[in-house]
């Protein structure tokens, strides 16, 4: 019995190894694509929020959410110039099929400049449809559901099917979306206006 | 050869995984709401069973009858692991489509029944073969019903407009409901096929008495 279970065990040990040593190759390969993808995506996402800036500077935990259930896990300050145009803020929310990330501009003007959804893992052809560029909310107008957040004014209700259009049979998915855009647009004016009153 | 290609065509029609041994159902439903989807799942699925499939049966005198399930599992979860790494970092778009249904890949009982059913007691050989039916087995299934629901549910395939203006998309289609009902329609397609399949094998052998 005792002979058994040590057989089995390096057994079990042995495969392991094997397999781990498998991982840590493919994982040291692919580390450096996958790190340059999200730094694109980020630096890519920043670029369509303030389309005009010219440098991003990391305010890292400057800002925290007044929201439960939302924490803002990075923020970065758009700048022409030297003069300050908005604050653009990464979220982290909880949606329908789990962990979702935002990024939400807002300008010194206390409007939405835009806003970018970075990582969501909803159900494809439903929930995934935010991030779809030719999923539209309001056909007519062309609008996708992050397109309607730009210049939306931060004292709005940001209420789905209030003054927010919901995505067709995933209203999980839009409230989720909605209320951290709320959070991040609400904490980024907060900070931008004791920014301008402190003169930072 | 006729004895391999034996093998491999039973993955297909006879012993289809979805539609006759009817395993593996939950991801194949998830993702089949869009033909691009059911492409990269088919793929991600038939890479890792392939590879698991041959392992295992390469390994299969080293690996202790009381250990396997933990063993298969952890060679079924390293290959899983790689191709979610492999497709973060070259299909970005397409792995984030699928999301979570690639990691659950390990959890896939296609996977662990062939594994334990068929490479645990074969050769290399027919262990590669047998995956690659079974992969391609569920990857036309796939691609058919999502084929299916993304041009009723949303009247597109590959996310180009096919479908004319005026076409309403039934939505019915792209919700999981739908899925079930054009599962059911594959499947009962599946069984005829079988049944034309046996009767045209059946009529020479007649003629031949």
């Amino acid at each position: 019995m005792k002979k058994d279970i040590l057989k089995l065990g390096l057994a079990l040990a042995l495969f392991a190894a094997g397999a781990c040593v498998a991982l840590a190759m493919v994982y040291s390969v692919t580390k450096p694509t996958i790190e340059g993808h999200e730094a694109r995506n980020l630096e890519a996402s920043l670029k369509e929020i303030f389309p005009e800036a010219d440098a991003f500077e990391s305010l890292n935990g400057a800002l925290s959410s007044g929201s439960a259930g939302v924490t803002v896990t990075g923020a970065w300050k758009a700048s022409k110039g030297g003069a300050t145009l908005g604050l653009a803020i990464r979220t982290l929310g909880k949606s329908y099929g789990g962990d979702a990330a935002m990024l939400v501009g807002v300008r010194t003007d206390r409007r939405l400049s835009g806003v970018r959804i970075l990582t969501l893992s909803d159900t494809p052809g439903l929930g995934a449809n935010a991030t779809s560029p030719t999923y539209f909310v309001e056909k007519a107008s062309k609008t996708t559901f992050p397109g309607q957040f730009k210049d939306k004014p931060v004292s709005d209700p940001f209420e789905v099917k209030n003054d927010v259009s919901a995505i067709t049979a995933s209203t999980i998915t839009s409230k989720a979306l909605t209320d951290m855009a709320k959070a991040a647009a609400q904490a980024g004016a907060a900070w931008l206006e004791k920014a301008a009153a402190g003169g930072m | 050869m006729q004895r391999l290609w034996k093998i491999f065509s039973k993955g297909i029609v006879y012993e289809n995984p979805l539609l006759m041994l009817m395993i593996g159902l939950c991801s194949a439903v998830a993702v089949t709401s869009s033909v691009a989807n059911a492409v990269g799942m088919g793929g991600a699925m038939t890479f890792v069973i392939v590879f698991a499939e041959l392992v295992i049966s390469l390994f299969r005198k080293l690996i202790p009858n009381d250990a396997r399930i933990p063993i298969f599992i952890i060679v079924i979860a390293a290959f899983t692991t790689i191709i979610d790494l492999s497709m973060k970092a070259y299909l970005p778009e397409l792995s984030k489509s699928l999301g979570v249904f690639i990691p659950l890949i390990v959890v896939n009982c296609i996977i662990m029944g062939r594994v334990e059913a068929f490479a645990s007691k074969e050769k290399p050989l027919d262990a590669v073969v047998d995956a690659l039916g079974m992969g391609v087995g569920y990857t036309w299934v796939l691609i058919g019903i999502a084929a299916f629901r993304e041009l009723l549910g949303n009247g597109t395939l590959f996310a180009a407009q096919v479908m004319p203006e005026a076409f309403q998309p039934i939505l019915f289609f792209t919700l999981p409901p739908g899925g079930f009902m054009v599962f059911a329609l594959f499947i009962s397609f599946n069984i005829w096929l079988k049944k034309a399949m046996e009767r045209r094998a059946a009529a020479p052998a007649k003629e031949a008495a």
